[in-house]
């Protein structure tokens, strides 16, 4: 990961993450986009002073998938505190993660890392728990609902 | 001023860029590869039939059918392969760039069977080439496999 300060071409006095606005070819690198299978990929777009990281996370069946938009909803909300995280996801992908070059100035950029591959690895445990929590208290409920008719 | 209007046009603009070969060119070579490489396939000498497909890879020309031809035969060499080590040790060190582009395209098709044999193939060729390599995929806007 190799950012570096870039000051707006275009405009005087400006310095905008070139990797969201794409206006000059130069600046960027290839994308990069691996998927694990169809249901789970990572886009990873570069250019000279951004780095934008997006994850599309496994979404079994109906329950995961509002489970999932919500979990990461709730997160892109509060992107303020996560420095790195993106207000909301690019098209087609669940989160994104922007990391300029001044996020590689503030902090270690082997944490940064670390951070984003972490979340990968514990995105997929968290929604399982999230299913099974929800799985539990709707047997719960129901039990104790229908118990009254037996 | 009269030289700030040309700010428009970057060096990577696709009408600077010269075809060395026409695109029908390019294709009859594929096809003509395609056949060597069936033939090594079938003897079969794995290491020699991905030689061939990679060599000459059409990196120099913007037509999207000759690059999609020349993936389809690199595909068909990754996925005819049984043995995943030997491969990688007796190919020449000029193509591993070639080849880790055509990884990275393969990790980007979605279907489950290619995306496994690319990470097996793209773990075993970081082993070897280094991250020089994945940089130099990455980075190389000019020739796209």
């Amino acid at each position: 990961m190799c950012l570096q300060n870039f000051p707006c071409q275009e405009v005087e006095r400006h310095n905008k993450p070139e990797v969201e606005f794409k206006t000059s070819k130069e600046l960027l690198l290839n994308p990069i986009l691996i998927c694990r299978n169809e249901a789970e990929k990572c886009l990873i777009e570069s250019s000279i002073n951004s780095l934008r990281i997006s994850i599309k996370v496994k979404q079994a069946d109906e329950l995961e998938n509002i489970l999932a938009k919500k979990f990461l909803r709730f997160l892109s909300m509060r992107a303020e505190s996560f420095q790195v995280l993106r207000r909301k996801p690019v098209q087609g992908y669940d989160i994104s993660f922007l990391i300029t070059n001044f996020h590689c100035e503030e902090m270690f950029k082997h944490k940064l890392i670390d951070f984003v591959v972490a979340f990968m690895e514990d995105i997929d445990k968290e929604i399982s728990e999230l299913k099974l929590s929800v799985n539990t208290r709707g047997r719960l409920v129901a039990t104790e609902f229908l118990r009254q008719f037996t | 001023m009269a030289d700030d209007e040309d700010n428009g046009s970057s060096v990577l603009d696709a009408d600077t860029f010269v075809e060395t070969e026409a695109p029908a060119v390019i294709i009859a070579r594929i096809e003509g590869k395609s056949r060597q490489v069936e033939r090594l396939l079938r003897i079969p000498q794995y290491t020699e039939a991905l030689e061939t497909a990679l060599m000459d890879a059409p990196t120099q020309t913007r037509d999207e059918q000759c690059k999609a031809a020349n993936w389809i035969l690199v595909h068909r060499v990754l996925m005819a392969t049984k043995d995943v080590d030997g491969l990688l040790l007796g190919l020449n060190p000029e193509l591993h760039d070639v080849l880790m582009k055509y990884l990275y395209r393969g990790l980007a098709t979605g279907d489950r069977i290619t995306c496994d044999l690319c990470l097996r193939l793209h773990e075993k060729l970081f082993d070897m080439a280094g991250i020089g390599c994945i940089m130099r995929a990455i980075s190389d806007t000019q020739n796209l496999v």
